[in-house]
């Protein structure tokens, strides 16, 4: 009996290993961004990992809720003065890595968090916005439950997702999605295009985040 | 006899300067194949991306106008084709959200200004760039455009040919300054090359410049060394033949020719085939030379056989054949070709009167002390020992004679034919050409290998008449045609050679007279021109040494003629009568040929210089007249192996 016991506790085990999810910063990864950032750095990528477990299950209301509160909690800093360049693409690792970003690298980190828990690619959109708050151009991450749909509105100046209705301060001039290019690039001539280009300030990310970099 | 390389075989082969040329001629092209490959390469991405940024560059602009039309499909189709029309596109298409065309326009047909070729070696693929399109916080959908490849494959086949010139220059540039630098770095080589050939044809060519390459530096000091060596082997041979020469031909007291010399001479003048039919040799002796040595003691006594000297040579100095030389203590021999009798007498008679002045002046009595004079008119068909006992006799003869001088004269031979009958007979040869070749063999009798064959002729006058070269040249000689001949003979054999000459080699002999005619050289020059490169055999020319010797300019025009057309040069007749040997050196026959008499009566010092200078540039002796095995062995003896004569035909070969 004790045995069968101990088969069925090893078969669940084995089964639930198998099946489950990889962490969204694989342990090798963390290690060096331990290494870069020290301790702290990782102790919120841990934080992240759990906040993303949580929700994993949710409804994408809540896995965009969870994300949007997690990410608004790096601190706002511009790119000149993180990387020393006027505009820079964060890989999600730079940007908690380093705690700080502006607003293109909280709508990377976001979107890519949210690929993670399993948000379809086609909902999600890097919309270019003019803030008439801050009088300034800006970027927010917008959320298309279908096409057609009215979009919620990820900003790293608002805890609070708002329908796009809600957002009087913000005009949209630009959506962009990046793999939803790349599918058209393939159906535009019908062929896999080697070295796929679709957005040079993309491109440059994609690479980046393919070379790891921390 | 050296073996050296023909022109034809050094033309098959490849010089080290072609080897490297083409290697790296063929390396430079290879480089800048692959450059303009990569170039080229470089240039088909560069366009490539060119054509995606145009596109993208357009896909954005355009999916933000397109967002300010709200989704009003007329609005956007007029602003796509606004935008197609100006530009060069393949297509631009709007597609919704749902992944529904909304609105394409697209290239109808392409016009290429580029040859098929050209087309299909280049794939090229423009990429399609899109971009999102949205109204406000709507999607509208996705705009996708592709740039026109036409003016891709045009800017492609501009770059291609401009790149193909500019190659083709730099290819052309870069292989002449190859060359040019080939052609300096290798330059010693040149030097080295001719130096080696030198050294192969015999000839001592020393290179004051010396390479600054080590290798060529090292070769050039080493052959300059073995040049040197060789040089100073050929001028310690020269100096010590001369000097040889002098002991073995000169009177020490009178510095006239000796006996000796006269006897060597003698062949040249007593032959069947002489060009001089006969002389005079007058025999000298001077009574009371003792009763003189006693009343006026040595010294003046050889003071007084070199005044006497002087007198012959002054008395003959017209004669330039004339051969003066000191028999013994008291006698003389004046050999003088184509002398008459009278002209001799006249002469004896001059010598004796200026004789008496002569030794007057000593304070002699020239009753006690006086010259006599025998004359002797020869004829070629002598032997040399008729012609001096015979002039031996005529001296006796002459001392019982009131005036001291008698003239003797040959026994008329008897000829078979009139000089008439020759003449028509050598005539009608020389019209219808009735020479015809016969050869006798030269032969190392050490190895048993035939050298060479010498050629000689036969007149045919019918099926049984045949007269051989010894019996038609002396009367060919008389009568004044033997030039004629000989220029027969060299056309015949050089335009219409006999096809039973089928050996490798003939040797051809020509005399001094013939040689020396104005326009011998000009006709031998016209011939060779047409002929000589297709002639079967090789050819060798002897030429006698009395002409060789002299190293005239003439002698050299026929070096360098005979050189031209790869036709040898030999020497007959060679006495080692000459001042300087350095002819052999300058003119380098592959031969000489000597009497076997001179080469048996040579010391061994005389013939061991004799062969220092041969051997150091290459020369082989040859002894004619070669008629048994006894004079073979002593020639043998004497380290002479090569002969010509009737012992050939007791050699196996």
């Amino acid at each position: 009996m004790n045995v069968f016991k101990l088969l069925l506790t090893l078969s669940v085990l084995v089964v639930s290993i198998t099946y489950a999810q990889e962490p969204y910063v694989e342990k090798e990864l963390l290690n060096k961004i331990t290494k870069k950032y020290k301790m702290f750095a990782k102790k919120r990528f841990l934080y992240l990992q759990k906040t993303l477990d949580e929700v994993k299950d949710g409804s994408d209301l809540e896995k965009l809720e969870a994300v949007n509160v997690f990410y608004n909690g790096v601190r706002y800093m511009s790119d000149k003065k993180v990387y020393g360049k006027k505009d820079y693409w964060a890989t999600p690792w730079q940007f908690l890595g380093k705690d700080r970003g502006d607003c293109e690298d909280y709508v990377i980190s976001k979107y890519f968090a949210l690929l993670y828990l399993g948000v379809d690619s086609k909902k999600l959109f890097f919309t270019y916005v003019k803030s008439s708050k801050f009088k300034a151009t800006h970027m927010v991450l917008t959320y298309f439950k279908t096409p057609r749909s009215e979009p919620l509105i990820l900003d790293n100046n608002n805890h609070k997702i708002f329908p796009a209705s809600k957002r009087k301060d913000l005009t949209p001039i630009y959506n962009f999605n990046g793999e939803s290019l790349y599918r058209a690039n393939r159906s535009g001539t019908g062929k896999k295009v080697s070295n796929q280009k679709t957005h040079k300030k993309w491109d440059a990310l994609k690479r980046n985040m393919k070379r790891k970099i921390i | 006899m050296g073996c050296t390389q023909t022109q034809h075989e050094k033309e098959n082969n490849m010089t080290l300067f072609k080897q490297i040329a083409l290697m790296l001629s063929i390396l430079l092209l290879i480089i800048l194949a692959t450059v303009l490959n990569l170039n080229f390469k470089a240039a088909n991405t560069s366009v490539e991306d060119r054509l995606y940024e145009d596109a993208k560059n357009t896909a954005t602009s355009l999916s933000l106008s397109l967002g300010s039309a709200n989704g009003d499909i007329s609005m956007m189709s007029t602003m796509i084709n606004a935008n197609f029309d100006s530009g060069t596109y393949s297509f631009i298409s709007l597609v919704d959200v749902d992944n529904v065309l909304l609105y394409e326009r697209k290239l109808e047909s392409e016009e290429l200004e580029v040859p098929e070729w050209f087309l299909n070696m280049i794939t090229m693929e423009a990429p399609v760039a899109s971009a999102n399109v949205s109204a406000g916080w709507s999607q509208v959908g996705i705009l996708n455009v592709q740039s026109d490849v036409a003016y891709a494959y045009n800017s492609l086949y501009s770059i291609l040919k401009g790149l193909l010139i500019s190659f083709s220059i730099i290819a052309l540039v870069g292989l002449v300054i190859l060359h040019l630098l080939l052609a300096i770095i290798l330059k010693p080589l040149t030097g080295i090359q001719k130096q080696a050939e030198a050294v192969i044809r015999n000839e001592f060519i020393f290179q004051e410049k010396i390479p600054y390459t080590t290798e060529f530096k090292d070769v050039v000091l080493g052959m300059n060394n073995m040049v040197s060596k060789v040089k100073a082997m050929f001028d310690k041979g020269n100096r010590e033949l001369q000097r040889q020469k002098a002991l073995a031909y000169r009177d020490p007291v009178t510095k006239l020719n000796n006996r000796k010399y006269l006897i060597d001479r003698l062949p040249e003048y007593l032959k069947i085939d002489a060009t001089s039919k006969g002389g005079i040799n007058m025999m000298i002796s001077l009574s009371g030379a003792i009763e003189a040595n006693e009343t006026i003691g040595r010294k003046k006594a050889d003071e007084l056989f070199n005044d006497i000297a002087k007198l012959f040579t002054t008395e003959t100095e017209e004669y330039e054949n004339a051969i003066i030389a000191r028999m013994n203590g008291t006698e003389f021999s004046i050999f003088i070709p184509d002398c008459e009798s009278m002209h001799g007498l006249m002469m004896a008679e001059a010598i004796l009167t200026n004789s008496q002045f002569v030794i007057k002046k000593y304070e002699l009595d020239n009753s006690e002390t006086f010259l006599s004079i025998g004359l002797y008119e020869y004829n070629h068909k002598q032997s040399i020992g008729e012609v001096l006992s015979h002039s031996d006799n005529a001296l006796a003869q002459a001392k019982f004679k009131e005036w001291n001088i008698h003239l003797a004269k040959a026994e008329d031979t008897v000829e078979v034919m009139g000089k008439n009958a020759w003449r028509e007979i050598l005539l009608s040869a020389i019209k219808e050409n009735n020479f015809s070749y016969v050869s006798w063999p030269v032969v190392d009798a050490k190895e048993k290998k035939l050298i060479h064959n010498v050629l000689s002729l036969t007149i045919n006058v019918d099926k049984e008449t045949t007269y051989s070269y010894g019996q038609f040249m002396a009367a060919a000689n008389q009568i004044g045609l033997s030039d004629n001949i000989y220029k027969n003979i060299l056309t015949t054999l050089f335009k219409s050679p006999d096809s039973s000459l089928n050996y490798d080699t003939y040797s051809l002999r020509l005399p001094y007279e013939f040689l020396m005619l104005n326009n011998t050289y000009d006709e031998m020059k016209k011939l060779f021109a047409s002929y000589a490169l297709v002639l079967p055999f090789k050819l060798i020319i002897e030429m006698p040494d009395k002409l060789i010797s002299q190293n005239s300019e003439l002698v050299q025009d026929y070096k360098r003629l005979f050189e031209k057309y790869t036709i040898d040069m030999g020497v007959f007749e060679f006495i080692g009568d000459s001042q300087n040997y350095q002819y052999l050196q300058d003119l380098r026959p592959i031969y000489i040929k000597g009497e076997s008499n001179y080469f048996l009566s040579q010391n061994e010092q005389t013939l061991s210089a004799l062969r220092l200078i041969t051997d150091s540039v290459g020369i082989s002796l040859i002894a004619t007249g070669v008629m048994n095995k006894d004079t073979l062995e002593q020639l043998e003896a004497k380290d002479i192996h090569i002969v010509q004569g009737k012992v050939t035909e007791e050699i196996q070969v």
